[in-house]
């Protein structure tokens, strides 16, 4: 009987893994087709596709657009982030938790919906710049993603640690510096990680803010998908998984994976 | 003699190329407390948990009242275990713990309650019994531990340390305490020790396990006077010990020469043989009579304990320690001082050198 | 030594007011939008919205969209995190990776894979013409169950990882302690693991279900116009027919069923935490 049950659980796991790699996986040998059509398999072999990604109008410039707003959006969280961390675990901050619950609220509710909001209340002030509206909505994206890492690093942070390196010598901020920035970079950098992401790939809010000459990545994807579909697409997805597996690797290396996720 | 309740014969078990049982058997009498001493490493809990059903020996046999259990999962052997942490269930409240086995074999409620009243009574914790577990204290958890593992009615109980996770005081009012519950009930008990004072304290027999094998099986007082090997001896409490050259035999007893004199004990050994003699502290005096044993030794420390007074020795030049037991503080002795000490011969222990 | 913590507390000024400005003012402001009309104060917004028929189809689509996810998401899930949890060493690592990696990749190539496996000269029909299964392909995109697939591949880590967390946590010894007293290895997964597990459980569908209940994207490739949510609503309003009043109604269902979920899942945690 317990056999079963732990042969429906590994059935279960295999089965999960190879159901979400599936879509993810197909995408590669068909961005090396000869063909201009989508068959699996894929006929011939030719890195056209490839090449191609340089002459698509717009595409370049999106990845370039949302590398930016993510990159920024993800330094400007981690900064806003880690102050409000620090001020809830060791200030003695009315209403902490309710606080903590705000900070964390926007990854509660839907994108769509801040989007909108958002398109509305810039209209209203007259604010139409679309580069600055995209990095203030995505802050708020990224912002839960770095608190909620950044505060469980920090809450489990003893600082008796700093205690002791200042009794060994070390002035304050030196001993900050020394031992609370190494032991609460877990946190850190699984919250730049998520942050980026979520930034990079983000949708709903972006649909809504973006104009004619500013277009981030996926909305310029979802375009070329839409108009003029060909395996150049799926060239662009190959590039974006393979960098994301580099970009885990190197946090893992860094970190730990799974100290990262458990947060 | 009486056939064991609990009979072990040739248990072994390895992990990978790693012997953690070799050949192990061991017989328990009805009603016996009994316990399993040693290092980690040794294979008690190892022992343990194939005397539970969780793990499944090599080869060997194990038995219950005469019943061959060796090969049954472990739901069906109505073995009871008290676990190291205690592993009570954290969602159940303390009364719902200790029904969880009535339940889990299909016992009405109605028939249980009084049961589980009864369990509650007899580790004094009625009081407790609508609390979560995760509201008790150490103490408390290990009540309800016991009596949750008592109230099935096994036929044996194993206990894997069931003292370490409480503090000394607990421990010591502890250990007292369950010995006479146990016995009450009349259960057969196995405890998985590394604590040898608490095997001291608690058990009928114990066994002194090294590597997988049993060296010593014996009642306490016979496992302290007459330890089979320098491993026991060394395992249960202090002695001094010297090593020595065999000179000869004088008169049924063996001659060793010592850095620090001529010792003799009783024993068999060629001439020649390199060996090993040993002393309980309390066997130690400072008014040796004639017929006793005789070294010198350098004073390096004293401890006065109130009771008793303990001599730390330095003994020959290879730094063997030895420790003498006083009733009472000796005038005038200061450490570094150059002292005659006194051995009955037949308080002294010969071993082979190892 | 009180005295100079406390200033530390306004380190979270700056974070705070921001999100205050930047989240909840536009937040707000869109509620406040859904009811007002062309003459003041009306409730004509959310009467269109929940008096029509057409768009209360919608909301019930999307719950029974959000409830098939997470269903499906639970059934291949759950017992998958006790295998993760279970793995040992190595392992686990490379198998949780392989969980956490398509968090990562953008839900657009995920969408754009999905589209590739079920086209009639995908990889689906490939293997099952190939395998004898069928003659001829067969349809699967735009179909119903195209969508829920989709949808439960894009969710189903939420599932797996909060559960694999809490099966994690628990202590190993007590399936042991249940066997000791005489349980038989199902009695101990349903009076011990599974009451252990549902904080995961709880953490891990109300996560699916509120996302999945809010997804545009994956309907908006697999099915389009053929399966409308309220997302998809909402955005056309907004986009498409500048409805400026009907989407902020929909929008404003949309929090109202975000915050149920919410209020509900931090009840059942803490009536299960508690107890």
């Amino acid at each position: 009987m317990q056999r079963l049950g732990i042969g429906i659980a590994w059935t279960a796991l295999i089965l999960t893994i190879l159901f979400l790699l599936l879509p993810i996986v197909v995408v590669i040998p068909v961005s090396f087709t000869e063909s201009s059509v989508f068959r699996f398999p894929p006929e011939g072999f030719s890195l056209q596709w490839y090449q191609r990604i340089r002459n698509v109008d717009g595409l370049l410039s999106a990845l370039g657009l949302s590398a930016q707003i993510a990159a920024l959006a993800t330094l400007i969280s981690l900064f806003l982030g880690t102050l409000c961390a620090i001020a809830l675990v060791r200030g003695a901050v009315p209403g902490a938790a309710a606080i903590t619950t705000f900070m964390v609220s926007p990854l509660m509710l839907p994108g769509l919906v801040f989007g909108i909001a958002m398109l509305q209340a810039l209209r209203m002030v007259g604010f139409s710049d679309a580069w600055s509206s995209l990095l203030i909505a995505h802050v708020v994206v990224t912002l839960p993603f770095v608190m909620r890492t950044v505060l469980g690093s920090l809450s489990l942070f003893d600082f008796g640690m700093v205690d002791a390196a200042r009794t060994l010598g070390c002035s304050y901020p030196a001993a900050l510096w020394r031992v609370l920035v190494p032991n609460i970079l877990p946190g850190f950098i699984s919250g730049a990680l998520f942050a980026f992401i979520a930034s990079f790939d983000n949708y709903p809010v972006s649909i809504f803010l973006v104009d004619v000459r500013t277009k981030t990545l996926p909305i310029q994807l979802l375009n070329y998908l839409e108009i003029s579909p060909d395996p150049t697409l799926a060239a662009v997805s190959t590039c974006l998984i393979v960098l994301t597996i580099l970009v885990l690797i190197l946090c893992d290396r860094m970190v730990g994976l799974r100290r990262m996720a458990s947060i | 003699m009486t056939t064991s309740h609990l009979a072990i014969s040739g248990v072994s078990k390895r992990f990978g190329s790693a012997v953690v049982l070799d050949d192990l058997s061991i017989g328990v009498a009805k009603g016996e407390f009994v316990s399993l001493l040693g290092p980690s490493g040794c294979g008690k809990t190892t022992l343990l948990r194939c005397i539970a059903g969780l793990l499944l020996p090599d080869a060997g046999s194990i038995q219950v009242g005469g019943a061959e259990i060796t090969r049954l999962p472990a739901h069906k052997r109505n073995v009871g275990v008290v676990f190291q942490n205690y592993a009570l269930f954290p969602h159940l409240t303390v009364a719902e713990n200790i029904g969880f086995g009535l339940r889990a074999q299909g016992v009405a409620r109605a028939a249980a309650a009084p049961r589980v009243a009864d369990a509650l009574a007899l580790v004094r914790m009625s009081e407790h019994a609508g609390k979560l577990v995760t509201a008790l204290s150490g103490g408390q958890q290990q009540r309800v531990a016991v009596a949750r593992a008592l109230v099935v009615r096994p036929s044996l109980l194993l206990l894997d340390e069931p003292f370490s996770a409480l503090d000394r005081k607990l421990r010591e009012t502890m250990q007292v305490e369950l010995k006479h519950l146990l016995r009450e009930v009349g259960i057969t008990a196995i405890f998985v020790t590394h604590d040898q004072e608490e095997a001291l304290v608690v058990s009928d027999r114990i066994a002194v396990m090294n590597a997988g094998r049993i060296e010593q099986l014996a009642d306490p007082a016979t496992l302290y006077q007459r330890p089979a090997t320098l491993y026991a001896l060394d395992f249960v409490g202090q002695s001094t010990r010297l090593s020595g050259r065999v000179l000869g035999r004088e008169e049924g007893l063996v001659l060793v020469q010592t850095a620090l004199g001529v010792v003799r004990a009783a024993g068999s050994f060629g001439t020649g043989s390199s060996v090993v003699i040993a002393t309980r502290p309390e066997a130690i005096t400072l008014d040796a009579t004639p017929g006793m044993n005789r070294i010198e030794a350098r004073i390096r420390e004293i401890s006065f304990l109130g009771s008793r007074t303990q001599l730390h020795l330095d003994l020959a030049d290879e730094g063997d320690r030895g420790i003498a037991e006083l009733p009472r503080l000796p005038e005038g002795l200061v450490p570094g001082a150059l002292v005659s000490l006194g051995f009955a011969v037949p308080d002294t222990m010969l071993y082979p050198a190892a | 030594m009180r005295g100079s913590r406390d200033p530390l507390g306004l380190l979270a000024l700056p974070g705070v007011a921001f999100l205050g400005v930047a989240f909840l003012v536009p937040l707000m402001l869109l509620l406040w939008s859904s009811i007002r009309g062309v003459d003041g104060f009306t409730w004509l917004g959310y009467w269109r919205v929940l008096g029509d028929e057409y768009y209360r189809g919608v909301i019930l689509a999307s719950l029974h969209l959000g409830l098939i996810t997470t269903l499906g998401a639970f059934i291949l899930g759950y017992p998958a995190a006790f295998a993760l949890a279970r793995a040992k060493g190595y392992w686990q690592v490379v198998l949780f990776a392989l969980i956490f990696l398509p968090l990562t990749v953008s839900i657009i190539v995920k969408s754009f894979g999905w589209g590739i496996v079920l086209r009639r000269d995908g990889i689906l029909n490939w293997l099952m013409l190939n395998l004898g299964l069928i003659e001829r392909p067969v349809r699967m995109i735009f179909t119903e169950g195209a969508l829920y697939a989709g949808m439960i591949n894009v969710f189903l880590p939420f599932m797996v990882l909060p559960v694999y967390s809490v099966v994690r946590m628990m202590d190993a010894r007590l399936p042991d302690a249940a066997a000791t007293l005489g349980a038989s290895p199902w009695f101990s997964f349903t009076r011990v693991t599974l009451p252990l597990s549902l904080p995961g459980v709880v953490a891990g569908a109300s996560l699916v279900f509120s996302l999945s209940v809010a997804a545009y994207v994956t309907p908006s490739l697999l099915m389009g116009d053929r399966y409308m949510t309220m997302s998809m609503v909402m955005a056309k309003a907004f986009l498409n027919l500048r409805d400026w009043q009907l989407g902020a109604a929909m929008a404003a269902v949309m929090l109202a069923v975000a915050a149920i979920i919410v209020v509900g899942a931090s009840l059942l945690q803490r009536r299960l935490g508690g107890r």
